[in-house]
């Protein structure tokens, strides 16, 4: 077992959070380290959304969150980016106003070394093809499918090295789905952690190194990719 | 006919006063839901340093007023606003007229209750003729400052990357600090934004009336915050549209309302506030009823 | 077994009960001890006092609305200043009247009436008001609420000022209003007004918005009219503010428009955010202590005496330490010093009434 100045990636260890003294997360622990894609499925309100709003601290929480061996307690949201930390909130929220380009420049912002935002926007911009085309167009006039890859690509100009999403498909068409993935797997295979929190099991657990089933507020299964078959299994992490 | 067109030059010319001092509240309310009524002491404290200072030369004066602005601008977001960052707009609110309230009378402290005056560019309180039409030399000015302003508060915004994150954190504060702009920056640059806009405002003020006293700020930030409310406050351009639309109608009713009425253009343009605010509570320039965000 | 946990039974349902009635009490007893207090005390001080009832009664009508709607209200001053006008009108000798304020209808020119009925229609004026630009205004929440209202203030403000058919000519004042109310009357009307508001709060209007305030979604679903009650409400309250306008008059005896403007709602507001704008307690608890410390502050200011220590504070910074109080309460403690309870006296707070303080307005 590593000790704690040579872990690397992101620890979560009893998370616990509460709205107004009503606990929504209670208790959780995981990893995910460089080079791995680790999903977080549950029904509705089991407390996923929290969980990654927490460790970016954008909610208070108690529990002990690591990024690479360091302790991110009390940082504000714009700080833990910096500490190699991005987050694709649910329903996408780009900023509809502004161009393409503006949006992707605006991940940047957070860039620890800002003399490769060049090389980073290539990078994006390979990943996916669709936001060179569409530069100057108004982000909001943008598809959902087009907007997700516009935010997952946003998120990864601060050059993270966790990348956690929550909801990726949300409202999207099976092929977008699809192209998000693939550009996820790409992501992964470079050597990033990746976190996926979704609604829609199958897919998540068939794709990610591990599965994590999240029921009112704690972790009750660890799901391999092989058990995306089992129909039991999935029952049981649906309604069990 | 001449008539017409000298109170439309200075009825656009008050508009575009009343849009700027709009401009100022909306520029802070978009990032963090302040409706800031002591910027009219801003624009106060703008006009003493102005009044205080015009002996020393315009181009020694002016940069002072500016100075003083943002500084009293980004003290209030320190000492105050900071510190409230939960509270709700409705509270903020009261917040910011507490502190106004409190200013006025500082100022009562520090520069006595009667008006302090000096002849600040008294040249442009001038008309020229032209073509048969007077204008008032200080609504050209006026126009032309806010213009060249409004040019370079966009140019800003849209090509320079603090004022893209200014934007963004306007437009979506939480997901802007999620994505990794730095909230305090932020917020500091409206302050400091609002304080420019706040100096230029009381530039104007200051030439028009000669004198200041301790409320100086107070009638025009009244009708700037009413006005950017009706604009439509959520969007920077609501603030400005809403501001500049009250100034222009608070001009022409002065103009043009029979010799009894005159007195009652404030009424008419309150009622017009709230025949507005029935119809579009979210603002002149959102389409439909839109979401009320406050 | 069964008797003790029925004797306990009883006793939590008998506080239950009379609580709330309790608290009425306490808050009644509160200002009448304050008011004989500074009976013993000279003239100038049951002066302050007076005027400091007043602005109880403001506050509790004020209170009244938005501890309940939870809207924000800038324009409860409009009625005051219709209840104080009124007043004046009905009030002033009439050969006094004729010479002040030349230009009235001649209606108003005759009316006149003994000032307690004076001060009830003044009640009843503001009420009225309030009830012809409520269905306008309660549709509106938030911001816009208060900005709506601030403009219902301001139209006030300017036709009081100028139009002469109805008052004074322009920038000058009623005066001449008798003087017939003292200390003592006042209080009585102070203390009647806390009690219809606290008999009011029982009321289903008021219950209603109170459970609208705390989940708006689920009210409207249970087919409750929101702004229907909230018209109610400040119809209401507009009679409370109207009725404290008509003191007003009649303790500084001199009515001018400039007076009921946005000082007046400052100070009036500031007092309710101090004591608490979610209780009735509130209202009673901010007008006392705000008025205390004023008066504290101004004997400062003149200089005092304390075991052979002369304090003064320097001039004009009475209003600044008013101002910095308000400040910073709404910094650190938004729900003011009652938080929001209902306070029972010298008992612990009783539990508060349905609808806890929200975290966020």
């Amino acid at each position: 077992m590593s000790t704690a100045d040579t872990r690397q990636g992101l620890h979560v260890k009893d998370l616990e959070v509460a709205y107004n003294g009503v606990p929504a997360v209670r208790g959780v622990s995981f990893e995910v380290n460089a080079g791995e894609a680790v999903g977080l499925i549950g029904p509705n309100g089991a407390g996923k959304s929290s969980t990654l709003l927490a460790i970016m601290g954008a909610t208070p929480r108690s529990g002990l969150v690591t990024v690479h061996g360091v302790d991110i307690a009390g940082l504000a949201p714009e700080k833990v980016v910096r500490t190699g930390l991005a987050l694709v909130p649910e329903g996408r929220h780009v900023f509809t106003e502004l161009s393409v380009a503006d949006n992707l420049r605006l991940g940047a912002v957070a860039r620890r070394d800002k003399s490769t935002f060049k090389e980073a926007l290539e990078y994006v911009l390979d990943l996916f093809p669709i936001l060179r085309d569409f530069g100057h167009r108004q982000a909001g006039l943008l598809s959902g499918g087009q907007q997700q890859q516009l935010a997952i690509g946003r998120a990864l100009m601060s050059d993270p090295d966790i990348l956690m999403l929550d909801e990726p498909s949300l409202g999207l068409s099976p092929t977008a789905v699809d192209s998000v993935f693939e550009a996820l797997d790409v992501v992964r295979k470079a050597g990033k952690a990746v976190l996926i929190v979704e609604q829609r099991a199958e897919f998540t657990i068939a794709f990610s190194n591990r599965t994590y089933v999240l029921h009112d507020g704690v972790i009750t299964l660890s799901l391999k990719p092989e058990d995306a078959e089992n129909v039991d299994v999935l029952t049981e992490a649906y309604f069990g | 006919m001449n008539q017409f067109i000298q109170s439309l030059v200075d009825a656009i010319s008050a508009g575009a006063v009343l849009g700027l001092a709009a401009l100022a509240i909306g520029l802070v309310f978009g990032v963090i839901r302040l409706a800031n009524f002591a910027t009219g002491e801003i624009i106060t404290a703008a006009a003493y340093s102005l009044i205080l200072t015009w002996h020393l030369g315009w181009y020694v004066s002016i940069p002072i007023s500016i100075l003083v602005a943002v500084g009293i601008s980004l003290l209030m977001e320190l000492a105050v606003f900071s510190r409230m960052r939960k509270a709700g707009p409705a509270t903020l609110l009261i917040a910011s007229f507490g502190l106004s309230f409190l200013l006025q009378r500082v100022y009562e402290l520090i520069f006595g209750n009667n008006v302090r005056t000096a002849p600040v560019a008294s040249e442009l309180a001038q008309s020229v003729e032209v073509g048969g039409i007077r204008i008032q030399m200080l609504s050209v000015t006026t126009i032309v400052l806010t213009a060249v302003l409004l040019i370079a508060l966009q140019l800003f915004l849209t090509k320079t990357s603090l004022g893209l994150q200014l934007k963004a954190a306007a437009a979506d504060f939480r997901t802007a600090r999620l994505v990794g702009i730095p909230a305090g920056r932020v917020i500091g640059l409206s302050f400091a934004l609002s304080g420019i806009l706040a100096a230029a405002v009381a530039f104007v003020l200051t030439v028009q009336s000669g004198a200041v006293g301790p409320d100086f700020g107070v009638r025009i930030t009244i009708l700037a915050l009413v006005g950017a409310v009706i604009g439509g406050i959520d969007k920077i351009s609501g603030s400005l549209a809403g501001g500049f639309v009250v100034g222009f109608a608070t001009s022409m009713l002065a103009a043009w309302l029979p010799e009894g009425m005159t007195n009652f253009k404030d009424a008419f343009v309150f009622v017009l506030v709230i025949a507005v605010l029935l119809f579009k509570p979210s603002g002149l320039l959102i389409k439909g009823r839109g979401v009320v965000r406050t | 077994m069964s008797n003790t946990t029925s004797a306990k039974a009883t006793t939590q349902s008998l506080r239950w009960r009379l609580g709330p009635l309790w608290s009425l009490v306490s808050l009644l007893l509160i200002v009448v001890a304050a008011t004989m207090v500074t009976t013993m005390f000279g003239k100038s001080l049951q002066v302050q006092a007076q005027y400091a009832l007043v602005n109880l009664v403001i506050v509790v009508a004020l209170q009244l609305f938005i501890g309940t709607s939870g809207v924000l209200s800038f324009g409860h001053v409009a009625f005051v200043a219709m209840g104080a006008w009124t007043v004046g009108l009905l009030t002033i000798d009439p050969t006094l009247k004729k010479n002040l304020l030349p230009d009235l209808f001649p209606f108003l020119m005759d009316a006149q009436a003994q000032w307690v009925l004076a001060v009830l229609i003044g009640g009843l004026v503001g009420g009225l008001l309030a009830l012809i630009v409520a269905p306008v205004l309660m549709r509106l929440n938030g911001l816009q609420a208060g900005i709506a209202t601030f403009a219902l203030l301001g139209v006030v403000n300017v036709v009081l000022t100028y139009w002469s058919s109805i008052g004074p000519r322009s920038g000058q004042s009623m005066v001449g209003i008798p003087e017939v109310l003292d200390l003592k009357l006042t209080m009585l009307f102070a203390l009647g007004s806390i009690i219809v508001a606290w008999l009011f709060q029982r009321t289903r209007p008021s219950r209603l918005l109170r459970a609208a305030r705390e989940d708006g979604i689920a009210a409207a679903a249970s087919g409750i009219n929101i702004v229907t009650q909230r018209v109610i409400v400040f119809t209401v309250s507009g009679v409370i503010a109207g009725v404290a306008g008509g003191l007003f008059a009649l303790t500084n005896r001199v009515v001018q428009a400039s007076q009921l403007f946005v000082e007046m709602t400052f100070i009036t507001l500031a007092m309710l955010v101090l004591g608490g704008t979610l209780s009735l307690s509130g209202a009673v608890i901010g007008t006392l202590v705000f008025s205390a410390i004023d008066v504290m502050l101004s004997n400062l200011q003149s200089g005092i005496d304390i075991f052979g220590l002369s304090l003064s504070i320097p001039q004009g910074t009475r209003p600044i330490i008013l101002g910095l109080i308000l400040v910073l309460m709404l910094m650190f403690k938004a729900t003011g010093l009652t938080g929001g309870r209902e306070f029972v006296w010298p008992f612990r707070t009783v539990r508060p009434l349905p609808g806890n303080p929200p975290t966020n307005e």
